[in-house]
C-alpha cells in the first residue's frame, strides 16, 4: 500500500480538477469500493486521497442539453427515489432497487459505481441499454465518451489519471422507447451480479428500432451485445426472433468459471433472461 | 392484606433478560474488552494445504518496532490439542491444512502485529494435496498424520438385528447415495480471547468458549499450567451454534503471547480469518440401502459413510454418534448396520455444529423415505406414520422414548399445511405449463432432548442465594450464548420461589464463581440446568418455608404454605404470612443465624453408550416434523421456501418468546444449509472466505413459518420440557428436498440446492434437447 | 506511517475534534479512537450491516466509510440512539418480541431499522424486510426482528 501523502476535499470542480491535474491522485466518491479496496492493497489509495464528495452541482438528476444527466455524486437510494428516472428510465430504477443494500446505495454513487469498472456493475448494463455516455473533466477541457467505450478491461477504463467522472448523460427515451434490466440472484439485491442483461429499443409497427441490449458479468467489462441487437434489430418479436436472439446472447458472451457460476450456467442464464425480457416486452 | 393468587410464569412471552443492554449497544463483547497495557496478537497461517516447513525466520518481524514477541513452535511445549490430540497449536516440521498456525506475535496494535507477520519467511517442501476422503483412502495415497498411517482417523461400527435376514423379507430394496457439502457457522461476532497473567501466574482467559470447564482442562494439558490457576472469564458471545465446543490453535497461542510478553495479549479474527480457521460442518458422503416389505413395513437398513476430516480431529470427528442414532431409531427399524470411515484429508477441519450430524443423517433417511414411498404407492405420511415410533418405545439401540410425539409431530404439521391434498395437487401439475413450480415435502426428525451423556457426567451445578431484600443470585454452571438460557433459569427459579424475574441475577460467566457444567450442546441447557435451579430453588423454598412455620406460622404447617409474589402465603388461600425479605434477614439477624444458600448438582438418568454404542444416552428426545412449500423457478433452478410449517415435540413451552426465536433461527439455518450456503473448498482451500459469496440467508428470503408446539410433558423434563435447541434446524433440508422432487419430479441427492445445481438436474432431467 | 487529518463533526448531538489516519475507517474511528463500542465489526466489507450508523440522516455502513468524510457532518450511533425519546419504541419492540439472541447483530440492526422508519413511516412487513436486506443476523431467522420493526411502525395487525 502506497503511503498517503496529501488529503484534499475541496468543494469546487476547479479545485478537485487542479488536484487532479499531476495525475497521482485516487479519488473518492461513496467509498463503498474504495474502502475495501484500498485496505486489502487492491487499489493503492496514495500519494494523493481526493474526496470529491463535498465538489458542489455533482449530485442529482436534471434534464439538460438534450440529455437526462446523471450527476457523478447522484447516489443509488437518489436514483430510486427521482421522479425524472422512475418515469423516463425505469430500467435503471430497477437496476437501483436490485443495488446491494439500502446502507450502500445510501453511500455508492453512479459514477464510483461506472468508474469502478466492475463487470459486474449494476447501473452499468441499464445504462448501456439507454445508450449513455460518460462525461469526463479535467484541468485541460471536457470530453464526452460513449459508455460502451468507456471500459477497457476489470477495473480498468479510458478515463485518463487527471480526469473525473462528472456525469451520465442519457439521451433521453423516445415515447415508445421499451427498456428492461433483469439481474440473475437468489435475493433480491446484496448479491454481486451472476449475470444481468439489460435492454432498449424502439417498439414500432414496423419492428424494433435502435436496439441495445447489454450484459453484465458476462465478459471481462459490461458490455453490448452486437450479434444480438442484429438479430433483433428491424424484426417484430414472435417466438422464432425471441429463441434466435436468445441463442445468439448466448453465444456471443464469453463468461468465465468462478464461485459464483460455471460459464455455462451463464450463459444459460443469460439466454433464458433475455428471453424473458423480450417475452414480456412482446406482451406489453 | 389482600390474598395473593398463584401465579405461572411458565409458557408465557417473557422478554430476554438482557436484551435492554443489548439494544442499546451496551453490551459489552469481547471484541469491545480492553485490558491496560495489552497488546494485540496475530497468527501466520500457512498459504499451503499440505507441505513440510523447511525453515522459519522470525528475525526480521522481531526487529519491527513495537513488536515484543514473535513464537513459533520452537517456544512452546508442542503438545498437541483437539478432541484427536493431533493438533499441535503451532506446526513445527508440517502443515496439514491451509488454516495451520506457523507463527503468532504479540505486538502494540493490529497493524504493527500484521506487519510483523508480513516479514516472517517460511520455506515449504510442497507435498501431494489430499483433496478428498476417496484420494486419501487410494493405496499408496501420502499421509496426513504419521499417527495414521491409512488415513482412517476413526471408524464406528453399529449393528443390531440381523440384516441379512430383513433383506431376504424385504419385497423391495431401495439404494441411494447423498453428498453432503461444507457449511460453517458464522457467528456474527468474530473469534477471540485474551489472556492476562498476573504477577503470581495465575491465568485470566476472557474467552468465547461454550465449555468453560473442559476448556480449562484443556487448555492446562496444552500449556503445561495448573488448571486450578487458570480462571475463564466468558463475555457476552456474537453466537455460538456449536463452534466454541472445541479448543483452537489460537487460544494456547494467545496464552503463549501473554506468557511470553508478560502483558495482557488480545486476539480477533477478521472475518476472512473466521471463514478460513474456525470449523466447519463435516461432510459425508452417506450411501443408504433399506428394504421394504410390500405393504410399507421397514425390514432393514444398512448404512456406510466417509467423512472428510480434514487435517485435525476436532468434534466433527465424533458426529457419526448422532448420525447412527438418526439411521438406527428415527423409524422403527429391525435390522441395522452402520460404518463410517472418517478420512484425514488436507482440508479444513470440521467441528461439531448445532444437530452435530443429524443435518447429514436426517437429509438422507427423509429424502430416501420419500422415494420409497413413492415406489411403494404410498402417501409419504402414511408412509412415515406406519414406521414411526409410540411413547414406550425402546430401540434397539437402546433409546427410551418416555414421551415421544412423532406422530403427532407428523400428523399436525400435515394437517396444518393441506400436505396430502397439495401434495397430490403440485404432482398433477408438474406437466402442466408455467415455469415455475411448486411442490411441497415432508421429514421429520429425532434428536436428544434431555442432554446426551458422551462424557462420566451429563450434570450441571447450580449454588442459589436470596438475599435480605428477596434477591436471587442463581450461579450456574451453564453458558448463555445468546439462546436465552438465563431468562429460562430465571422463570423456572421464580416460579419456584414466587419472587418476580427483577429480583433475579444470573451468573453464568466465571469458572471461579460459577459450580461445573459440561458445557452448551446437545440441546442440554434447559433440560440439564433448568433441573438443577429447579432443585436449588426447591430446596431454598423448603428452608424458607421451614423458617416461616417456625417463626411466623402461628402453627400453619410448611406443606400448607407458598410462596408468592415476593411473599409467604397459605396456601389454601393465598393469606399474606410473611414478606420473603423479612423472613430471611430473620434468619439473618435471628437466634440460630441462617442463609439461604442452597447447591444441587444435578446428573440425569441417561447412561453413557456401551462399546458397542448401545444405551439410553438422554434423559428424553426431542421429535418435530417439518413441512416445506416451495417454488422451483424452471429457467433459472432457483428455489424459494415460501413456508416451513414445523411441528415440535418440545415437552413443555417454557417461554413462548424464545422458543418461537429458537425455532425461527433453526428453521432459517436450515434453508441456508439446503439452498445458499456452500463453503467451496478446492485442493484445500477456501475460494469464498466471505459473506458475499458464501450466503446467509437474508430477511427478504425467508419463508413464512407456522409452528405448532406439541406439549407431552416429558416425566423427567424441567416443568415437562425437552431440550430444543438444535432440533428446527436437522429436518427442514430433507423437507425441501422432497418438496422439489415433488414440484419437478427431479431428485436431487447432494447439497445445496444452488440455482445452478438444480437448473443443471432439471436440464438432465429433460435430456438432450 | 499515515497521514493524519483533523475532522470535526457531530456525533450524537455533541461536536467532535479529532485527527484521524486518512486511510482509517469511520468504524476503526468510532471503536478504536473514540471508543464507542456499539457500532460492530462483522465482516469490514458492507456485507453484514452490523457497522451500521447514520450519516445525514441516511443508514450507512461505517466500515466502507472513510473516517475523514465525517467532517463537517452529522453522525449518530446506537450510543446515541440508545438515548433518543424517539427511538424508544423501537427500542421496546425488540426487547418485547424477542427480536434479540446473542445481540451481536442488533446495534446495526436498530440503526438501520430506526432510519427506514425515519424516512418511511408506513413501511409494510416485505419493504421492512428489504430495508434490512444488508443486516445478517444468525440467530433469529429475521422474523422477530420483522415483528419488531412492524410493531414500532404500528404495523403489525
Amino acid at each position: 500500500m502506497s503511503a498517503i501523502t496529501r488529503y484534499a476535499a475541496p468543494t469546487t470542480l476547479e479545485e478537485a480538477l487542479q488536484v487532479l491535474a499531476d495525475g497521482t491522485a485516487t479519488v473518492l466518491a461513496g467509498g463503498t469500493d474504495l474502502m475495501p479496496q484500498g485496505q486489502d492493497g487492491r487499489r493503492p489509495l496514495g500519494p494523493t486521497l481526493l474526496n470529491i464528495r463535498r465538489v458542489g452541482g455533482l449530485r442529482g438528476v436534471a434534464v439538460d442539453g438534450g440529455f437526462i444527466r446523471i450527476g457523478a455524486l447522484t447516489t443509488i437510494s437518489d436514483l430510486l427515489e427521482d421522479a425524472t428516472v422512475a418515469a423516463r428510465l425505469p430500467a435503471l430504477a430497477t437496476a437501483a432497487d436490485h443495488f446491494a443494500s439500502d446502507q450502500i446505495r445510501n453511500a455508492g454513487t453512479v459514477g464510483g459505481n461506472i468508474c469502478n469498472a466492475s463487470p459486474a456493475g449494476d447501473s452499468i448494463v441499464p445504462l448501456l441499454a439507454y445508450g449513455a455516455e460518460v462525461e469526463l473533466a479535467s484541468a485541460r477541457g471536457r470530453r464526452r465518451v460513449a459508455l460502451k467505450d468507456f471500459f477497457t478491461g476489470p477495473g480498468r477504463t479510458v478515463r485518463a489519471a487527471d480526469e473525473l467522472m462528472t456525469a451520465a448523460l442519457v439521451p433521453p427515451p423516445p415515447p415508445d422507447f421499451a427498456a428492461r434490466f433483469e439481474k440473475f440472484g437468489t435475493r433480491p439485491a446484496l448479491d454481486i451480479s451472476t449475470v444481468s442483461v439489460g435492454f432498449g429499443a424502439q417498439v414500432t409497427p414496423e419492428g424494433l428500432r435502435g436496439v441495445r441490449v447489454a450484459f453484465g458479468a458476462a465478459a471481462p467489462v459490461p458490455l453490448r451485445g452486437a450479434r444480438t441487437e442484429a438479430a433483433l434489430e428491424g424484426a417484430r418479436l414472435d417466438e422464432a426472433v425471441i429463441a434466435a436472439a436468445a441463442a445468439a446472447a448466448r453465444d456471443e458472451i464469453s463468461p468465465i468459471d468462478d464461485v459464483r457460476a460455471s460459464a455455462w450456467y451463464r450463459r444459460e442464464m443469460v439466454h433464458n433472461l433475455l428471453r424473458k425480457i423480450l417475452n414480456d416486452v412482446a406482451e406489453a | 392484606m389482600v390474598a395473593i393468587a398463584k401465579e405461572t410464569l411458565i409458557g408465557k412471552r417473557i422478554p430476554k433478560l438482557d436484551a435492554p443492554d443489548k439494544v442499546a449497544g451496551r453490551t459489552r463483547y469481547i471484541h469491545d474488552l480492553d485490558l491496560p497495557g495489552q497488546l494485540y496478537g496475530r497468527v501466520l497461517r500457512t498459504d499451503r494445504p499440505h507441505a513440510r516447513i523447511k525453515r522459519i525466520d522470525t528475525s526480521k518481524a522481531k526487529a519491527l518496532k513495537g513488536v515484543h514477541a514473535v513464537i513459533t513452535a520452537e517456544d512452546t511445549p508442542r503438545i498437541p490439542l483437539g478432541i484427536g490430540r493431533d493438533n499441535p497449536p503451532l506446526k513445527l516440521d508440517k502443515v496439514r491444512c491451509i488454516r495451520d498456525e506457523i507463527a503468532a506475535v504479540a505486538a502494540e496494535s493490529v497493524a504493527v502485529a500484521d506487519a510483523a507477520l508480513k516479514l516472517i519467511e517460511v520455506e515449504y517442501e510442497d507435498l501431494p494435496v489430499l483433496a478428498s476422503p476417496e484420494e486419501a483412502l487410494k493405496e499408496g495415497a501420502p499421509v496426513v498424520q504419521e499417527s495414521h498411517p491409512d488415513n482412517i482417523a476413526r471408524t464406528f461400527d453399529y449393528e443390531h438385528g440381523d440384516v441379512a435376514k430383513g433383506e431376504a423379507e424385504s419385497d423391495l430394496v431401495y439404494e441411494d447415495t447423498f453428498h453432503l457439502h461444507y457449511v460453517t457457522h458464522c457467528c456474527m461476532g468474530v473469534s477471540g480471547m485474551i489472556a492476562d497473567f498476573d504477577e503470581a501466574g495465575n491465568l485470566t482467559v476472557y474467552s468465547n468458549t461454550q465449555v468453560p470447564f473442559l476448556f480449562k482442562k484443556d487448555m492446562a494439558d496444552v500449556t503445561g499450567l495448573d488448571p486450578a490457576r487458570i480462571r475463564v472469564i466468558q463475555p457476552p458471545v456474537g453466537g455460538g451454534f456449536g463452534s466454541k465446543l472445541d479448543i483452537y490453535p489460537f487460544e494456547p497461542i494467545c496464552i503463549f503471547l501473554a506468557k511470553a510478553t508478560g502483558r495482557p495479549v488480545k486476539m480477533t479474527f477478521t472475518r476472512e480469518e473466521e471463514f478460513v480457521g474456525s470449523p466447519t460442518r463435516q461432510p459425508v458422503v452417506l450411501t443408504l440401502r433399506s428394504g421394504v416389505t410390500r405393504d410399507g413395513r421397514l425390514t432393514f437398513r444398512e448404512v456406510r459413510t466417509l467423512h472428510d476430516n480434514g487435517g485435525y480431529t476436532s468434534w466433527g470427528a465424533t458426529t457419526p454418534f448422532v448420525i447412527m442414532q438418526t439411521i438406527s431409531s428415527l423409524y422403527r427399524v429391525p435390522n441395522c448396520r452402520y460404518h463410517t470411515d472418517v478420512v484425514y484429508t488436507n482440508n479444513p477441519y470440521a467441528g461439531s455444529f448445532r444437530g452435530y450430524g443429524n443435518l447429514q443423517a436426517t437429509f438422507a433417511v427423509e429424502t430416501h423415505m420419500d422415494r420409497m414411498a413413492e415406489a411403494l404407492g404410498l402417501d409419504p405420511l402414511a408412509f412415515r406414520l406406519q414406521n414411526a415410533h409410540d411413547p414406550g418405545d425402546v430401540t434397539p439401540q437402546g433409546m427410551h422414548f418416555k414421551s415421544c410425539g412423532m406422530k403427532d409431530c407428523l400428523q399436525k404439521a400435515a394437517d396444518a399445511s393441506d400436505f396430502v391434498a397439495k401434495h397430490a395437487r403440485h404432482a398433477a401439475a408438474r406437466e402442466g405449463a408455467g415455469r415455475v413450480k411448486r411442490g411441497i415435502g415432508m421429514a421429520s426428525m429425532l434428536h436428544v432432548g434431555g442432554g446426551a451423556k458422551i462424557h462420566k457426567t451429563d450434570g450441571c451445578g447450580t449454588i442459589l442465594k436470596i438475599d435480605d431484600f428477596g434477591h436471587i443470585t442463581i450461579m450456574t454452571g451453564a453458558s448463555e450464548i445468546g439462546q436465552g438460557s438465563e431468562t429460562v433459569l430465571a422463570q423456572l427459579v421464580c416460579e419456584e420461589l414466587g419472587l418476580p424475574l427483577s429480583a433475579v441475577t444470573v451468573i453464568n460467566n466465571d469458572t471461579e464463581i460459577t459450580p461445573w457444567d459440561v458445557g452448551v450442546h446437545a440441546s442440554r441447557t434447559t433440560f440439564i440446568a433448568g433441573n438443577s435451579a429447579i432443585r436449588a430453588a426447591r430446596k431454598a423454598r423448603d428452608k424458607i418455608l421451614a423458617a416461616a412455620s417456625r417463626s411466623f406460622g402461628n402453627g400453619i404447617p410448611a406443606e400448607e404454605m407458598d410462596l408468592r409474589g415476593g411473599y409467604v402465603v397459605r396456601d389454601a388461600d393465598g393469606e399474606p404470612i410473611v414478606e420473603i425479605g423479612k423472613l430471611i434477614r430473620s434468619l439473618h439477624f435471628g437466634e440460630k443465624n441462617d442463609l439461604v444458600m442452597t447447591t444441587e448438582y444435578y446428573e440425569p438418568p441417561s447412561v453413557m453408550q456401551d462399546r458397542h454404542f448401545k444405551g439410553d444416552v438422554s434423559a428424553a428426545y426431542a421429535w418435530a416434523a417439518q413441512v416445506a412449500e416451495v417454488a422451483v423457478d424452471l429457467d433459472t433452478g432457483i428455489v424459494r421456501v415460501e413456508r416451513v410449517t414445523s411441528a415440535h415435540d418440545v415437552g413443555r413451552v417454557i417461554n413462548r418468546l424464545g422458543i418461537e426465536g429458537q425455532v425461527e433461527g433453526g428453521v432459517v439455518m436450515g434453508v441456508g444449509y439446503a439452498i445458499t450456503e456452500n463453503l467451496q473448498v478446492e485442493n484445500g482451500r477456501v475460494l469464498n472466505p466471505n459473506f458475499r459469496d458464501y450466503k446467509l440467508v437474508t430477511a427478504p428470503e425467508i419463508p413464512e413459518m407456522d409452528l405448532i408446539f406439541l406439549e407431552t410433558f416429558d416425566g423427567e423434563g424441567p416443568q415437562g420440557a425437552k431440550g430444543i435447541g438444535e432440533a428446527p434446524a436437522i429436518a427442514t433440508a430433507p423437507a425441501i428436498a422432497n418438496a422439489i422432487y415433488n414440484a419437478t419430479g427431479v431428485r436431487i441427492t447432494a447439497l445445496p440446492f444452488s440455482p445452478e445445481r438444480v437448473y443443471r438436474a432439471l436440464r438432465e432431467a429433460e435430456g438432450p434437447a | 506511517m499515515s497521514l493524519k487529518h483533523e475532522i470535526a463533526f457531530t456525533l450524537n448531538g455533541e461536536e467532535v475534534r479529532v485527527a484521524v489516519p486518512v486511510a482509517m475507517s469511520a468504524l476503526a474511528m468510532l471503536r478504536e479512537v473514540l471508543g464507542l463500542t456499539g457500532t460492530k465489526y462483522g465482516c469490514g466489507e458492507g456485507e453484514c450491516g452490523a457497522c451500521t450508523i447514520v450519516v445525514d440522516g441516511r443508514s450507512m455502513n461505517a466500515c466502507l466509510m472513510f473516517a475523514v468524510d465525517c467532517d463537517g457532518r452529522e453522525v449518530t450511533t446506537i450510543e446515541g440512539l440508545a438515548h433518543d425519546a424517539k427511538a424508544a419504541p423501537l427500542r421496546e419492540a425488540f426487547v418485547a418480541h424477542w427480536a434479540v439472541q446473542c445481540g451481536f447483530c442488533t446495534p446495526g440492526m436498530i440503526m438501520q431499522a430506526s432510519n427506514l422508519l425515519a424516512r418511511r413511516p408506513d413501511l409494510d412487513r416485505e419493504a421492512i424486510k428489504r430495508g434490512i436486506e444488508g443486516n445478517l443476523c444468525r440467530c433469529t431467522g429475521y422474523k422477530k426482528i420483522v415483528d419488531a420493526v412492524a410493531a414500532a411502525a404500528g404495523n403489525d395487525g
